[in-house]
């Protein structure tokens, strides 16, 4: 059986996922992700879940955003405002740069 | 673990749903996030009339934009509130529709006309932003990282609410007068979003103590006055008489506590408020007409576990 194994690096951090390993059950499953993947890497936390629970739709199936334009979903839209204060920046900011990697560049 | 070493341990993001936390701590994190998300949902239902009342498509795509953005704010929220193990979803919700849940003052007004949109999606939205941002430390992890996701995204409305101002005040003589009386009416709520001064306010010892909050009311009020006041003067807007707002020295500003009505405002927070109670039965009366979704997809999850539905 197969299952998929989240790291969290440090508290408070989310868990990613980082590879899977063999495993017949739960709790070894938990044993061979600490061995494999806990080691070397800086690990606060562990996750395992069975690879047949988790569900994906990949942007084969899916249009991710949606196909119509929706620019006024984004703060960079409103050009000619400056951010009121720094948390606004910043929010702007992290937009842009989801933008910038949603488009592939 | 002992309040002590909540207190001793208590940082960003410090605590999760694996630790065994005291209930007085679960119980004032439940206080804070629950009222966070029934603003988050009250906040939605005010402004969803503007989907069909804003007077231009862009306007209109923006505002259902950010009104499905706040209501998965409120379902980010109740899904950290509920992971403090007090309260389900849906006793938060019911709660919120017997007019028992408390949500935030600005809420309980009614809004019923365009020039008061930038009141709520520019001042109270840019208000609750700065909260929010702070928050991103708090000590339960699941509140802080509903933050994060909640923070990328209110960029876009508080831009957008100015940007609804900037062009008010840069309308017709008319829009002008309209915008500049909608913010006297509105003006003394937004200086009452971050609540009472901090000497009166009665939660904020224990939530700053255990992590929860990370900064006081006047911080935030400061903060907020500091970066907002300078805005609504950009924009040819006049700064109400009342409440008397000084500068210091330092900076800082000194709200005249006495100017503003504290009795509406404690009333409002007991729900009493002829308005909100309005707008509570209103978002109620919503909920119930889709009653019928919820209990299709409540039969169908059954199902799909391959349990009868009638099995409990
Ligand atoms: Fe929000
Ligand atoms: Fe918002």
């Amino acid at each position: 059986m197969i299952w998929e194994v989240f790291r969290q690096e440090e508290a408070g951090d989310y868990h990613t996922h980082c590879g899977n390993v063999h495993a017949p059950d739960r709790e070894m499953a938990l044993l061979f992700a600490e061995i494999q993947h806990g080691r070397r890497k800086p690990t606060h936390s562990l996750w395992v879940a069975p690879k047949d629970e988790i569900g994906e739709v990949d942007e084969e199936t899916a249009n991710f955003g949606g196909t119509t334009d929706k620019s006024y979903r984004w703060a960079m839209t409103y050009q000619n405002i400056d951010a009121a204060a720094e948390e606004v920046a910043d929010s702007e900011a992290e937009q842009a740069e989801a933008d910038r990697r949603r488009r592939g560049d | 673990m002992d309040v002590e070493t909540v207190t001793e341990r208590a940082g960003p993001r410090e605590f999760s749903p694996k630790d065994d936390m005291p209930e007085e701590y679960r119980k004032a994190a439940t206080r804070m996030i629950q009222f966070h998300a029934n603003s988050e949902i009250m906040g939605a239902y005010l402004e969803r009339p503007f989907i069909r009342q804003a007077p231009s498509l862009d306007r209109k795509l923006a505002f259902s934009a950010k009104v499905q953005d706040e209501i998965g704010h409120g379902q980010l929220l109740y899904r950290a509130a509920e992971s403090l193990g007090i309260k389900t979803r849906e006793e938060m919700l019911r709660e919120l529709e017997e007019g028992k849940g408390k949500f935030l003052n600005c809420f309980h007004y009614p809004m019923d006309s365009y020039v008061e949109t930038p009141m709520i999606a520019f001042f109270v939205d840019g208000a609750a932003m700065r909260r929010q941002a702070t928050l991103k430390s708090t000590s339960w992890e699941p509140y802080a990282h509903a933050m994060d996701k909640v923070c990328f995204e209110e960029g876009f409305h508080v831009k957008h609410g100015e940007d609804i101002l900037r062009e008010l005040m840069t309308g017709s003589r008319k829009e002008q007068e309209m915008t500049q009386e909608a913010f006297d009416e509105w003006w003394p709520r937004i200086i009452q979003f971050f609540g009472p001064t901090d000497e009166q306010s009665t939660h904020h010892g224990f939530a700053a103590e255990v992590g929860l909050k990370q900064m006081s009311n006047d911080q935030l009020r400061n903060a907020f006055l500091n970066a907002y006041i300078p805005k609504a003067r950009k924009y040819g807007l006049e700064i109400p008489d009342y409440p008397r707002i000084e500068k210091r020295d330092d900076g800082t500003y000194e709200v005249r506590e006495d100017d503003l009505d504290w009795d509406e405002f404690f009333k409002i927070a007991k729900n009493d408020y002829e308005p909100g109670v309005g707008q509570i039965d209103g978002r109620k009366a919503a909920q119930d007409a889709v009653e019928w979704v919820r209990d299709v997809l409540d039969d169908y999850e059954q199902t799909a576990r391959g349990q009868p539905a009638a099995a409990d």
